[in-house]
């Protein structure tokens, strides 16, 4: 089965990049542009894997984290922070926030998906 | 008139005149001994008056006095001490009754007349011992002999402390006028004991109050803000409250001074009214107006005996409403300088005794200090919060510029990647080979990013380096691995050579790696295709040294110095597409942080060879490298290391430690930090430093076996060690060689004086010469450095400067370059041109621009130019410290 990944992402070249090389990795890939539609396209249907930038307009990444942990129907998906933050405390502020785990922008393209990979798996087995 | 009336009468009827004779004769005996009485009273009142605090001396002019008036053939004091007396002093007795008297004290019973005396608090004599049914010491009175006996009570606030006593060897008993004299003279005696504890009481509270005043000054240095404040608040309490109860005084009050408002605030009050605080804090006392300034201004305690007689002002009418009358104001200075002032008053009118102004300004000393400290603190913390805020604001700005250049770097990465991995689709060559350019110019800008966040961990003091042991070799073949693709695509020879001898490095792994990385891929990037790189390491001593030589274009000589200088690069690589960037200044930095450096060998065409040299094992830097200027202020950053003497301060408290180095570098050491027994013997061996501070309690290998096996080593032993620690065990320090031993809390005087008695380091003179036609330029440097411990001597002249500096000799010279006569270029001229004083710091602080031929006319012969309009006073000090230990002159200019 194809795994389904979340992508909220507000910068629509960054977004086309993240959504470009999952699909090409063969991800079923649905994308938001803010945290407020990212909780709620992971409610109604909730994928394998989120991947939240931590900038966002309105409510940030934390806070969307913080709410997705406390509903039922997506406390269990694994959330990994994808960001151009780059400060050392930043990582450590994310992880002890609760994320799943931390990929610094940019990317690479090629690393990409076998990191994703790791989490969706790492994810599997914390359910299971 | 005596004499004309004894005369006169006897010249009339002979019976009267007998009997009027007699009479008169007897007057005039009884006169002659009152003036005898009145004399020797006066002379005890000078005595107690100029030795008040000797009792010994003012109780053997009593005793004496009252003997010979008397007609006794022995005098003495008795002091009470318990439950009996204590010979204090005695007159016309034998060695053999006092060694009798000390074994068997006279008690306070009916036994004997001092006994009696103590119990019944009054005056009495028992005309002859021996018929006197109840006395009970015949011992005493075989060994002496006396028989009849006379004391009176010396009383002090209705309390028996002592028995001055008379007696006579013949039953003889004493007249009423004996019993007065006696009398009187018993009053002095206890007043002089009285006096005595009191001096005695003031000299041990001035000792505490000297002691919290010393701890106060050690905990301001560190810095403890809210202990910190209320200790000054409790001192300045303790000391008003004791000079107010010292003096006898009814009230007082302590001010400090304003310098800016030039005036006075209070700080504290005893005895005083909370209306009279209220008022006195809600008024304007100004130096100018009111009498406390005018005693500050004067200098010395100022009395006012009579309010009512003064010129109204607005301090004395506070007083005048709260019922005070009388005061005296004693100013508190510091260094000629009004730092605030004590007062005590009175609600009586009248003055103020000499030993009561002598004591004020005791304590006044006491006070002047403690609000000194208060204010370098405050002044402290005041600098360290604006620091705080731009240091926040500095990394709150990366922090965003870091994350905006990031985003779209993601996209222009990201994409080149995505199109180069051909998910979309074969690429022809053209496109490929600009999609790499795409690519590669993305990750340029990323690698200088990082360096820029890495470069300002370092300027802000944030990057903490990781140590660990690693192997040299091995970080070397990962570097090569790193470059060898591009080397071989450029059919570059790559070779390393590592000795033998080199081995383990302690150091940051990675940063080790990030800078022979960057040597190595610039070497690669500007040798031509064919061209060869080499890296070699071994051992110089003991530092390692690494060298990268490559074949390539060379580094043209005037680039060689600025190439390791932030945002500058060589032109060597104009027409090609990267240049070093960031990567020479980083890792010169990281470099400096090991304590090592960095050099270029190059000549144009022909190569160039890079180099590096670290210092193995754990040691502190090595460098030798001036201060680098700030990039703000264009100030030397105090931190920087000194050229002075090492120091190695063994010490496993971080605060101590941070305490101790802030003495030391003030005083022009360099400070190395050893955190154990170990590190500290290892550290003092491999430096051979000045002087060693150690600290006993430490972890591991102690305090006394460093100092032991220190002074075992020859190599070692004429080290100066000074032991600074809790423990006071002076003796166990010296008999292990310690040449000073100091017992925590150290103050700065304290722990450089003993450096200095030790020759660990010379002693600096504090003296500059500021020559400036401005008086008022010379009074802004006066005030900001006095208060640093500089002496400053002002030249209105550059001739007359010339001459200060040749008879005084300063560590450093500042000076004007404007002046009406002979001008700053002429003096400096002057200067330079005689062996005497060629070597002197100068510095320039103008507010001329400088001109390009103003630059050349000062090149290599100053020291430091700052323009006084935007130059901060405040920074003058260490600026000055720095320069005159820095002989060398790095001619740079701030603004």
């Amino acid at each position: 089965m194809t795994h389904v990944i979340l992508v909220v992402e507000d910068n629509e070249r960054n977004l086309k990049l993240l959504r470009d090389v999952l699909e090409y990795a063969g991800y079923d890939v649905r994308v938001a542009r803010t945290a407020e539609d990212g909780i709620t396209l992971a409610v109604k249907e909730p994928p394998d894997l989120v991947l939240m930038d931590l900038q966002l307009p309105g409510i940030d990444g934390m806070e969307a984290l913080r709410r997705l942990r406390e509903n039922p129907r997506t406390v269990d998906i694994p959330v990994v922070a994808v960001t151009a933050q780059a400060m050392k405390q930043d990582r450590e502020r994310a992880l002890d926030a609760g994320f799943n785990g931390y990929i610094e922008k940019p990317i690479s393209v090629r690393a990409f998906p076998d990191q994703v990979r790791g989490f969706l798996s790492a994810g599997a087995e914390g359910t299971e | 008139m005596v004499e004309r009336d004894k005369r006169k009468p006897a010249d009339q009827d002979p019976a009267v005149n007998a009997e009027m004779a007699a009479e008169i004769e007897l007057l005039v005996h009884e006169l002659a001994e009152v003036r005898e009485q009145l004399s020797a009273t006066s002379e005890v009142l000078a005595v107690i008056g100029r030795s008040a605090s000797d009792l010994g001396r003012v109780l053997e002019t009593v005793v004496e006095s009252a003997r010979r008036l008397c007609g006794a053939d022995a005098g003495q004091v008795l002091l009470v001490d318990g439950d009996r007396y204590r010979l204090a002093y005695g007159s016309g007795m034998t060695a053999e009754y006092r060694e009798h008297i000390a074994n068997k004290p006279v008690v306070l019973d009916r036994e004997t007349l001092a006994g009696r005396i103590g119990l019944d608090r009054r005056t009495m004599q028992i005309p002859d011992v021996l018929a006197d049914p109840d006395y009970g010491r015949t011992d005493a009175q075989r060994v002496a002999g006396f028989r009849t006996v006379m004391g009176v009570p010396m009383l002090l606030d209705g309390d028996v402390v002592g028995v001055l006593s008379v007696w006579r060897t013949e039953v003889e008993p004493f007249s009423d006028r004996a019993v007065g004299v006696l009398t009187a003279f018993a009053a002095q005696a206890a007043l002089a004991v009285r006096t005595v504890d009191l001096v005695r009481t003031l000299e041990s509270r001035t000792e505490e109050l000297g002691r919290k005043v010393t701890q106060l000054e050690a905990l301001g240095a560190v810095g403890q803000a809210e202990s910190f404040s209320l200790n000054l608040t409790e001192v300045l309490n303790t000391i008003i409250t004791q000079a107010v109860q010292l003096s006898g005084t009814d009230g007082g009050s302590i001010y400090e001074f304003d310098e800016d408002a030039r005036e006075f605030r209070i700080s504290t009050v005893f005895g005083t009214s909370p209306e009279t605080f209220d008022a006195l804090r809600r008024s304007r006392i100004g130096l100018e107006d009111t009498f406390l300034g005018k005693a500050a201004t004067l200098g010395s305690p100022l009395e006012l005996p009579d309010l009512r007689d003064a010129l109204p002002d607005p301090y004395l009418s506070v007083l005048d409403q709260g019922g005070w009358r009388s005061l005296v104001a004693v100013p508190m200075l510091r260094e000629g300088r009004i730092v605030g002032a004590m007062v005590v008053r009175r609600h009586a009118p009248g003055h103020f005794p000499q030993e009561v102004r002598d004591l004020l300004q005791t304590f006044a000393g006491q006070s002047a200090l403690a609000l000194i400290n208060a204010k370098l603190y405050r002044q402290l913390e005041r600098q360290s919060a604006a620091l705080e805020v731009a240091s926040q604001h500095k990394s709150e700005f990366l922090a965003s510029m870091s994350h905006e250049l990031r985003t779209p770097l993601n996209a222009i990465i990201g994409f080149s990647e995505v199109l180069l991995e051909r998910m979309f689709g074969q690429l022809n060559e053209r496109q490929d080979d600009y999609l790499r350019d795409i690519w590669s110019s993305g990750k340029h800008l990323l690698e200088l990013l990082n360096d820029i966040l890495d470069l300002s961990k370092i300027e802000a003091g944030q990057m903490v380096l990781n140590r660990s042991e690693f192997s040299v070799r091995e970080s070397l073949e990962y570097c090569l691995s790193m470059v060898r693709e591009r080397a071989l695509q450029q059919r570059i020879l790559l070779s390393l050579e590592v000795d033998p001898e080199v081995g383990l490095l302690d150091a940051d792994r990675l940063r080790f790696r990030q800078v022979v990385l960057n040597l190595l891929s610039n070497a690669v990037k500007f040798t031509p295709d064919g061209g060869r790189v080499d890296v070699r390491a071994f051992m110089r001593g003991q530092d390692l040294v690494v060298l990268v030589a490559d074949t390539g274009v060379g580094v043209p000589a005037e680039d060689r110095e600025r190439i390791f200088d932030s945002f500058q690069q060589g032109t060597r690589h104009s027409e090609q597409t990267e240049g070093t960037g960031l990567g020479l200044t980083l890792s010169k930095r990281i470099l400096e942080l090991h304590g090592g450096r960095i050099w270029v060998e190059s000549e144009a065409g022909n190569g160039s060879t890079f180099g590096f040299a670290l210092p193995t094992g754990s040691g502190e830097p090595a460098s030798t490298s001036v201060p680098q200027a700030d990039l703000e202020s264009g100030l030397p950053t105090e931190s920087a290391p000194g050229p002075g003497p090492t120091v190695v301060v063994v010490e496993d408290d971080r605060r101590s430690f941070d305490l101790l180095r802030v003495y030391l570098e003030g005083a022009g050491a360099r400070v190395v930090s050893a955190r154990d027994g170990k590190e500290g013997l290892d550290t003092v061996r491999r430096l051979n430093p000045a002087g060693v501070v150690l600290d006993i309690l430490l972890p591991g290998v102690d305090g006394w076996e460093v100092l032991a096996q220190l002074k075992a080593d020859p190599k070692t032993a004429a080290i100066p060690v000074i032991v600074v620690s809790m423990l006071d065990e002076r003796g166990r320090g010296f008999a292990l060689g310690a040449a000073e031993y100091l017992v925590k809390p150290v103050g700065k005087e304290q722990l450089l004086a003993a450096l200095y008695r030790a020759a660990a380091m010379p002693e600096r003179k504090h003296t500059v010469v500021a020559i400036d036609d401005d008086p008022l330029a010379i009074e802004l440097v006066r005030a900001s450095l006095e208060s640093e411990g500089w002496t400053v001597l002002g030249a209105a002249t550059g001739q007359e400067g010339l001459t200060l500096i040749r008879e005084r000799q300063p560590s450093a010279v500042l000076l004007d370059l404007l002046m009406s006569g002979m001008d700053g270029f002429e003096v400096l001229e002057a200067l330079r041109a005689d062996p005497d004083t060629k070597s002197v710091p100068v510095v320039i602080l103008t507010s001329k621009s400088m001109t390009q031929q103003d630059k050349e006319r000062l090149q290599g012969r100053i020291t430091y130019v700052a323009r006084k309009t935007e130059f901060d006073l405040s920074g003058l000090a260490g600026l000055l410290r720095w320069a005159s230990t820095s002989r060398q002159p790095p001619a740079s200019e701030s603004g």
